[in-house]
């Protein structure tokens, strides 16, 4: 049973499903606090997922030029995530701030000509090449898969894969006690609900914004380097690939609903791998050239049946 | 790269600053999914320009030649964007590219054919602009058709031995008509294609795609531009073990391959090119000025470029003025027989021709460079293995 049908499917579309599904969930959470703290839609998300990954480049490149050994991914992430988040307040302060009370398409246009500013700073700063992270190619983890095989089940995962899915699993924790547990996740909690009565309890809403920044640059920058941890490479327009599947996670899990978002991401991401499984027959089920829309065809039919989402968002 | 950006910025300003002179419009790919291809093409178009103006410059006044540059990013929709703002604001007189078939069908359809401006890219080789246009004589290139390229891949396929191979492309005009052209070839002489799919590049992982295309054979026919999914492709492919042998084209022909999977990795990939006849006295010519120039002589479609750029400047210079209706059979008179025969770099001689009222004909560096009557032009192809960790080229048509 395992070889003629769980090999495949685990290893080939349920694993790489997963990895997918972890960085959109993480890119999602960003956007759904967005969207339901500041009430617009980010689209200078992906460039920050971008840049990020191209500090941590940067941050890898400098220590092996100067020290002389290599250093992980994860470790430095550290100080691009102070970077990046940096990069969002000062976006915030300067390029969103003036437009708090206007109307909401005006700071959405200011995003949308942030993401372009950010991505020509990108490709002036680094080049519109590709940049190499990690050169060559991952095998699969020896020890789960001999380990796994001695089951009769072999399971082929790179290191790569275990770092994202164990990495997102880390986050997701702390978000949640970060959420449930503190003053400040329950302020953003709280302003997300309701501005007005958050701002007349005393809750000052300046400060959860940055804070909204804060959390949401640290997962944008983390999805951002598990993205370039599994392509092993990086690219300026890989933030904005990744933006309206991210989008769709969020509209999916319910907008304003950071745990939502972490399940959207999942469903999105396993739904695009799953669908090109061939279960009937040989084939694919799905071309695969048209794997992303079945984001887009899974957004679309909740909104039409439930606009709040699976964990009942916020409606506009 | 930085220094090349910022030179290319400061180009763009300067020519859109001066605007007296002859301007031609040069729609790249500078960014998007193959810029490291680009480059060298960007660099080899400048080069021609900077021979015609170094040897007396345009028409009896010695006006200079200007080049209006834009972005495409290898998009359709980029490329008709800059080819409006090229057309409609740089008013130029006829344009030199873009580089990618997609850019260049959704430009020439939407942009250049209705506003009578000629079409000359350096490298779209798509079969399907052979017969795009009815009633007019606008697009031409300087890149052979994909319609030869395709055949020779799959003879090529034959000949290393390869029986079975399943094919994977990405849904664009360049890769979708290759990968077709290619496809039928290989079942005609006789090879097996075990599965034939499309996919959508920029997507983060192809694991799925390689898994199902891979259960039927061990080589893949990998028509992709490589940086939107092509590496993306093969390292996955690699890291499952689903293929060993990789055979595809052009867009696949990078440095930047090798850097990112590693040259032990790519012992059996092979990727064909359009080139030129090495032995050819254009080639040789050429060669001299790219080498002087620091520019790599045969890299994909850099000879191109030159001829492209080199003939819309002999063009104008034949048609006596910027006027574009006279562009389109300009270009057919110079670079087609009878005429004195002009290699690459060889402006000054040709403008006295012209001036005498002689014919000339242009013998390029990427090939003879005459165009039939649908604009295109004859090539030749090489198949790229990896030697010593860079891509090495033996001519095979």
């Amino acid at each position: 049973m395992w070889q003629t049908f769980g090999f495949e499917f685990v290893n080939f579309y349920f694993i790489p499903g997963l990895v997918v599904g972890c960085i959109y969930a993480l890119g999602a959470i960003g956007i759904t606090l967005t969207f339901g703290i500041l009430r617009f839609a980010n689209f200078a998300h992906g460039e920050v997922m971008m840049i990020g990954a191209y500090f941590t480049w940067t941050v890898m490149t400098l220590v092996k030029n100067g020290l002389g050994f290599p250093i992980h991914p994860l470790v430095a992430a550290v100080p691009a995530i102070a970077l990046a988040i940096s990069l969002f307040i000062f976006v915030d302060r300067y390029f969103y701030k003036p437009f708090r009370s206007a109307p909401t398409i005006r700071v959405v246009m200011a995003s949308f000509g942030m993401m372009l500013v950010i991505r020509s700073f990108v490709q002036s700063v680094w080049g519109p090449n590709q940049l190499t992270f990690v050169p060559g190619i991952a095998r699969p983890n020896e020890t789960v898969k001999s380990f796994t095989n001695s089951f009769d089940m072999m399971i082929l995962m790179p290191n790569k894969h275990f770092w994202i899915i164990a990495g997102t699993f880390v986050i997701m924790l702390a978000l949640s006690w970060l959420l449930t547990k503190t003053k400040i996740g329950k302020g953003m909690r709280a302003v997300s609900d309701s501005p007005e009565l958050a701002k007349v309890s005393g809750i000052d809403v300046e400060i959860i914004i940055r804070a909204t920044w804060i959390v949401g640059g640290f997962c944008a920058v983390a999805a951002g380097v598990f993205l370039v941890m599994d392509l092993q490479m990086l690219e300026t327009t890989m933030g904005f690939r990744m933006l309206l599947p991210m989008f769709a996670a969020a509209i999916l899990g319910g907008i304003g609903r950071p745990f939502g978002a972490v399940v959207g991401g999942l469903v999105i991401g396993l739904a695009e791998e799953l669908s090109v499984y061939p279960w009937l027959g040989n084939g694919p089920l799905l071309s695969p050239g048209y794997k992303t829309g079945v984001a887009f065809a899974i957004m679309i039919v909740m909104l039409v049946l439930r606009p709040s989402g699976l964990f009942k968002g916020r409606l506009f | 790269m930085k220094t090349q950006i910022a030179a290319g910025l400061a180009l763009c300003l300067m020519a859109s600053a001066v605007q007296a002179d002859v301007t031609i419009g040069n729609p790249m790919a500078q960014t998007g999914p193959i810029p490291d291809l680009v480059a060298p093409m960007v660099q080899a178009v400048d080069l021609a320009v900077d021979h015609v103006n170094s040897q007396g410059g345009m028409f009896a006044g010695g006006e200079r030649l200007n080049i209006a540059r834009a972005d495409t990013g290898c998009d359709p929709v980029a490329g008709v964007d800059a080819v409006t703002k090229l057309i409609n604001v740089s008013m130029v007189t006829g344009i030199v590219g873009p580089v990618c078939s997609g850019a260049t069908i959704a430009q020439a359809e939407s942009v250049s054919i209705p506003a009578g401006v000629v079409t000359l890219s350096v490298s779209a080789s798509s079969p399907m602009i052979t017969n795009m246009e009815t009633g007019t004589d606008l697009v031409f290139r300087t890149a052979a058709s994909d319609a030869y390229q395709g055949v020779a891949l799959a003879e090529l396929a034959l000949a290393k031995g390869i029986k079975d191979i399943a094919v994977s492309y990405a849904n664009d005009d360049y890769n979708a008509a290759i990968a077709g052209v290619f496809a039928e070839a290989y079942a005609k002489m006789g090879g097996t294609i075990t599965a034939n799919q499309a996919h959508e590049p920029n997507k983060a992982s192809y694991r799925s795609e390689v898994a199902t295309l891979g259960s039927g054979s061990d080589n893949l026919a990998l028509f992709a531009y490589y940086g939107s999914s092509g590496i993306t492709i093969m390292r996955n492919a690699l890291e499952t073990d689903a293929f060993s042998t990789f055979i595809g084209a052009d867009g696949m022909l990078a440095q930047e391959v090798i850097d990112q999977i590693g040259a032990e990795n790519l012992d059996k990939a092979t990727f064909t090119t359009s080139t030129s006849d090495q032995t050819a006295s254009g080639f040789n010519a050429w060669k001299t000025l790219a080498d002087a120039a620091g520019i790599p002589a045969a890299g994909p479609f850099v000879p191109n470029s030159y001829d492209a750029a080199f003939l819309m400047a002999l063009a104008i210079e034949k048609a006596g003025s910027a006027d574009r209706s006279l562009i389109a059979g300009a270009l057919r008179a110079v670079a087609n027989a009878p005429g004195e025969t002009i290699l690459p770099g060889e402006f000054a001689k040709a403008k006295g021709i012209l001036a005498a009222g002689g014919d000339i004909h242009y013998s390029g560096a990427a090939g003879p460079q005459d165009f039939d009557a649908n604009g295109d032009v004859a090539g030749y192809f090489s198949a790229n293995v990896v030697k010593n960790g860079v891509w090495e080229g033996k001519i095979i048509k």
